[in-house]
């Protein structure tokens, strides 16, 4: 792992007993967490009682060199070996870093999920519903007698929390291609998914 | 009008046919008034008389019977309510489907392609094995086509599937049936 001066200047008083008692590391380890994967995170959480004696400006730095630590850990999939490595060389005590991959290990899928969807994707489709009707006379043309099927995609867009559903209509017959397809998507997925 | 002769009413029908699939021709009806020996107005109330006595039948889906009654009330020689009733049994399936396409319409299903991938890395995660099915919907719309591009997971992919074969199989429910059998 490979990270920059400042974060690891920002590590370092983590690791010094005499700026960081061991209940306020793992009052800030916590934080840290928390604030990336919480998102109702405590926009207070740094005024914890045991973070008092620490200088504001210090236990800022430090509270995101380890956020930007864990993301580093997380986008990488970091092994314990590696996490130890890097914290070694910031001069963290074996219990401390025993403790930070102890919480990393049981925050690592959540954390791997919130990274996992950053970025740019095509609208992503999560349900259909569906209406069964039978067109019997239209103003135009009457004895249509057909049957017709109204379709709505919900459709959830990542990152802006909109939801343009979409609807269409189509015949029996185009809603038997339609599943056929998919049909076909599906099977493909599954003989994927034995290779 | 019962005047004309019967090659006159070949013409007009022809015309009130064009009429229908391509919209109105001053220029046309002027060639057939010259043809004919009378004034394009004629030509064009003679087209708009046919087009409408076609149309409203092939809306209605008249019988034969229904049809030579309606006509007969107008007057013409018998030979010409034959030719009439010719062409309304001749183009009544074209016309209903013009009449079909002046319906309101949702956007309509046209096709779908889809394609698997899998994401195995971003910017924020390295080793990732993430399956996805993306689709491109081609939806009709007032004779335009639009695309949407869409993504789903396999889990969502066989859900949608399941829902779908619901939705055909309603369509064979004794419930279905029984309202499309009575409504004919």
């Amino acid at each position: 792992m490979e990270l920059s001066e400042y974060v690891q200047s920002g590590l370092q008083p983590l690791a010094d007993p005499g700026c960081f008692s061991p209940r306020a590391y793992t009052v800030l380890l916590q934080t840290a967490f928390q604030s990336l994967l919480d998102t109702q995170a405590d926009q207070a959480a740094l005024d914890h009682p045991d973070l008092k004696q620490i200088d504001p400006i210090v236990l800022k730095h430090c509270h995101a060199a380890a956020a930007t630590c864990i993301l580093e850990a997380g986008k990488q999939k970091a092994d314990k070996s590696a996490i130890s490595a890097y914290l070694e060389d910031c001069k963290f005590d074996r219990e401390r870093i025993e403790q930070f991959c102890t919480e990393y290990q049981k925050n690592k899928d959540t954390l791997e999920i919130m990274l996992g969807s950053i970025g740019r994707c095509p609208p992503h489709i999560t349900d259909v519903s569906w209406r069964l009707e039978y067109q019997i006379k239209t103003n135009q043309l009457h004895k249509t007698y057909r049957p017709a099927y109204l379709m709505t995609l919900n459709v959830e867009k990542s990152g802006s929390g909109s939801h343009p559903d979409l609807s269409f209509s189509c015949t029996l017959e185009q809603l038997q291609d339609l599943v056929g397809k998919l049909k076909d998507a599906a099977k493909s997925l599954e003989r994927a998914a034995q290779m | 009008m019962p005047r004309v002769c019967q090659s006159a009413w070949r013409v007009l029908g022809r015309l009130a046919l064009e009429f229908l699939r391509k919209g109105a021709n001053a220029k046309v009806y002027e060639g057939a008034a010259r043809k004919l020996n009378v004034t394009s107005d004629v030509v064009q109330h003679g087209v708009e008389g046919l087009t409408y006595l076609l149309t409203e039948s092939s809306k209605l889906m008249i019988s034969e019977i229904d049809f030579q009654d309606s006509v007969h009330v107008l007057g013409f020689s018998e030979d010409l309510n034959k030719l009439l009733l010719q062409l309304y049994l001749d183009h009544r399936k074209e016309i209903r489907s013009i009449l079909g396409e002046l319906t309101p319409e949702l956007p309509s299903y046209h096709s779908l392609e889809w394609r698997l991938d899998v994401q195995l890395a971003s910017r924020s995660l390295r080793q990732q094995i993430k399956p996805a099915v993306t689709v491109k919907l081609h939806l009709n719309q007032n004779g335009d086509q639009t695309t949407k591009v869409l993504q789903t997971d396999p889990a969502t992919l066989l859900h949608l599937i399941q829902q779908l074969e619901q939705a055909l199989g309603e369509m064979k429910t004794n419930h279905c049936r029984r309202i499309v059998r009575n409504m004919k």
